[in-house]
């Protein structure tokens, strides 16, 4: 593996900020780090810059330990969330920055400064100061100035967050493009599911300094591991019950049974509590039926979101807006594949605090 | 505007209420009194001063009787031209001394002392508060009998530190709170040394405040008496040449020199006006957020 982290861990004043955090990654693979805020995935990324030192833990880039490196000797290169453009030099001096401390020759550096212009769709624009840039330029300056001297491996941290949809979905498209060019591994830090999902390979969750999976992208949406992914990405319904002795079905409450499919996973909470994810647009909504009333409907572009009262319970359910033409108040059947059903154990307090 | 005013007549169409054309030459009147009373107060002495240098009724020159036979004397006279040079040396001196601490000590407040940095500031600024006299005398005691230094311009500008000291880290402080260190690490994830850092990237972000800093540590040493004076041995300065003319008469000279060193730095004073005016000069990275195009 390219990218080895081993056991890390950082306290902050007592607490784990990131707890024994281990993690292999590929030459050309895009790794996200999505969790929450505070989560200590910035602390993680801000580790492999060497910006932190790990209390304990191991540091590997390209098999050499660097874990005592500092930043300026590890070769990899970092795109922040506020770009960090160094003010007083103009664009063209902020991305020869990296170039000119490698002492890299003059003309090869013009060389590169043109082509990373013209990668980044910034030739002209070379002369101005960050200050007269637009967002999404000053965006397109920190990721070229990370991307020009082909580092070992580019960090970003949350460097979208600052932009607006529409040019972060642009943006989203074009980074991705330029990690497959590039083959360079990217790790990207984001509370943002939507841009991990729209560019990782794989995606690691974390929570309170810790993994709660490291898996492909498909496989953390459709099949995730613990309840705290399920409700984290996608959006879904909660569901709490008992499952029935048998392992077929979970009895939610108010007449609502939930079918399981069977399988090792189900059978194990036979006969005891737990709770249930349906994320929104697995559910499918019909008309003509009475087992829900439609109690209003959010039009999100596309899609629309269905808040269904099912007998005093709020469900949620995502259409595409094109599939029926239904109204507030309309009486409809919600119904939803066993497959879609995921369960986990019920909550304990202590998860609840947190 | 017609339209507003026909729905509305009884707002004036101009919109805002308009003084009458007395009251208002009135009030910039008074305005500009006042402003030219204050330039007064403020250029009074220094006038008085370049009069006197300028006349042959030194003491009293209204009206002046011009005369020039003062700034002869001056540039006659051995003693001004090493008290000039000496006091220079003695603000050149201190001011670097002082601002290379200052920075120093004030980067190392923010970055470092996390929630202990107000008493940390507190005890650099605490200096400001004791008389200059004093800091004179302790300064005289602490060279002379702990440390053996003799008295000289060395020994004068180490004790003007300690006085400017307080007065550079306040400059600092405002420069260096705005300062955002992520820059820093940007540089250094970028390949940049610590020291590469912060020639390339902090120094040129702050340098307004170290210039600001070096100037105020420069003019205070430079026109310092109650410190150097019980420094400084026999190495006369200008305010020390100035302190002992008093005592056997003031000599024209005086005002010709004290005339000549307002007049310079008037001189450069314009002289960065009318850079700054041009654009040939640019005083410090003004970040406009903004500002931003397109």
């Amino acid at each position: 593996m390219y990218i080895k982290l081993e056991a890390i861990s950082k306290a902050y004043g007592g607490l784990w900020a990131v707890d024994r955090i281990s993690m292999d990654i590929g030459r050309d693979e895009f790794i996200s780090l999505l969790g929450p805020s505070g989560s200590g995935k910035t602390t993680l990324l801000r580790t492999i810059a060497g910006l932190e030192r790990p209390t304990r833990g191991r540091v590997l880039i390209d098999g050499a330990d660097v874990t005592a490196l500092p930043p300026h000797r590890r070769g990899v290169a970092m795109v922040f969330q506020e770009f960090l453009l160094f003010p007083h030099r103009t664009v063209a001096e902020n991305l020869c920055f990296p170039l000119q401390m490698m002492k890299m020759p003059r003309a090869e550096i013009a060389e590169r400064l043109k082509w990373i212009a013209g990668l980044m769709a910034l030739t002209g624009l070379e002369d101005r100061y960050p200050s007269q840039l637009s967002g999404g330029q000053q965006q397109r300056v920190a990721l070229g100035r990370g991307l020009v001297g082909r580092p070992k491996a580019l960090l970003l941290d949350e460097p979208l967050a600052n932009l607006d949809r529409e040019l972060r979905q642009e943006m989203e498209v074009e980074i991705r493009r330029h990690q497959r060019e590039l083959g360079i591994p990217f790790i990207y830090v984001t509370h943002n599911q939507e841009e991990a999902m729209s560019m990782s390979d794989r995606i690691a969750v974390i929570r309170g300094g810790r993994v709660e999976d490291f898996a492909g992208r498909a496989a953390i949406y459709d099949r995730p591991r613990t309840a705290f992914i399920a409700q984290f990405i996608g959006r879904s319904n909660r569901f709490e019950g008992t499952v029935s002795p048998d392992g077929s079905a979970m009895d939610a409450g108010g007449g609502l049974r939930l079918a399981l499919v069977p399988g090792a996973r189900t059978a194990s909470f036979a006969g005891s509590r737990a709770q249930a994810y349906i994320k929104t647009e697995k559910m499918s909504v019909q008309p003509n039926t009475v087992t829900c009333r439609i109690r209003d409907i959010i039009l999100r572009g596309a899609y629309c979101d269905y808040l269904l009262d099912a007998g005093g319970r709020e469900i949620f359910a995502s259409r595409p807006r094109s599939e029926a033409d239904l109204a507030r108040g309309d009486r409809v059947t919600v119904s939803w594949p066993a497959e879609a059903v995921d369960i986990f154990e019920p909550d304990t307090p202590r998860e609840l605090a947190a | 505007m017609t339209e507003t005013s026909t729905m509305v007549p009884h707002v004036p169409a101009a919109g805002g209420r308009r003084l009458p054309a007395p009251r208002i030459l009135l009030r910039t009147g008074a305005l500009c009194l006042v402003t030219a009373m204050v330039y007064v107060f403020l250029y009074l002495p220094i006038i008085h001063i370049g009069l006197g240098s300028a006349s042959r009724n030194t003491n009293f020159p209204y009206p002046p009787h011009w005369a020039f036979k003062a700034y002869a004397d001056l540039f006659a006279n051995a003693l001004y031209r090493t008290a000039l040079g000496n006091s220079i040396l003695l603000g050149l001196g201190s001011a670097v001394l002082t601002v290379t601490m200052s920075t120093m000590a004030m980067i190392g407040v923010l970055r470092f002392a996390g929630r202990h940095a107000r008493i940390f500031i507190l005890l650099f600024v605490a200096p400001l508060f004791v008389a200059e006299v004093l800091v004179g005398i302790s300064s005289l005691v602490l060279s002379g009998l702990f440390l053996g230094l003799p008295g000289n311009l060395f020994s004068a500008m180490l004790a003007n530190s300690v006085h400017c000291f307080a007065y550079a880290l306040l400059i600092m402080a405002t420069q260096l709170y705005r300062y955002d260190w992520r820059l820093d690490e940007a540089a250094m994830v970028f390949g940049a040394t610590p020291a590469q850092t912060f020639w390339l990237v902090t120094l040129p972000l702050i340098w307004p405040g170290l210039l600001g800093a070096f100037l105020i540590s420069f003019i205070l040493s430079f026109n310092n008496l109650e410190i150097s004076f019980y420094l400084l041995g026999a190495t006369p300065t200008l305010p020390s040449v100035a302190w002992g003319a008093l005592r056997y008469g003031v000599k024209p000279e005086l005002f010709a020199l004290a005339t000549l060193v307002n007049l310079t730095v008037l001189a450069g004073l314009a002289g960065m006006y009318v850079a700054m005016a041009r654009g040939w000069a640019k005083f410090g990275h003004r970040p406009e957020r903004g500002a931003a195009v397109g």
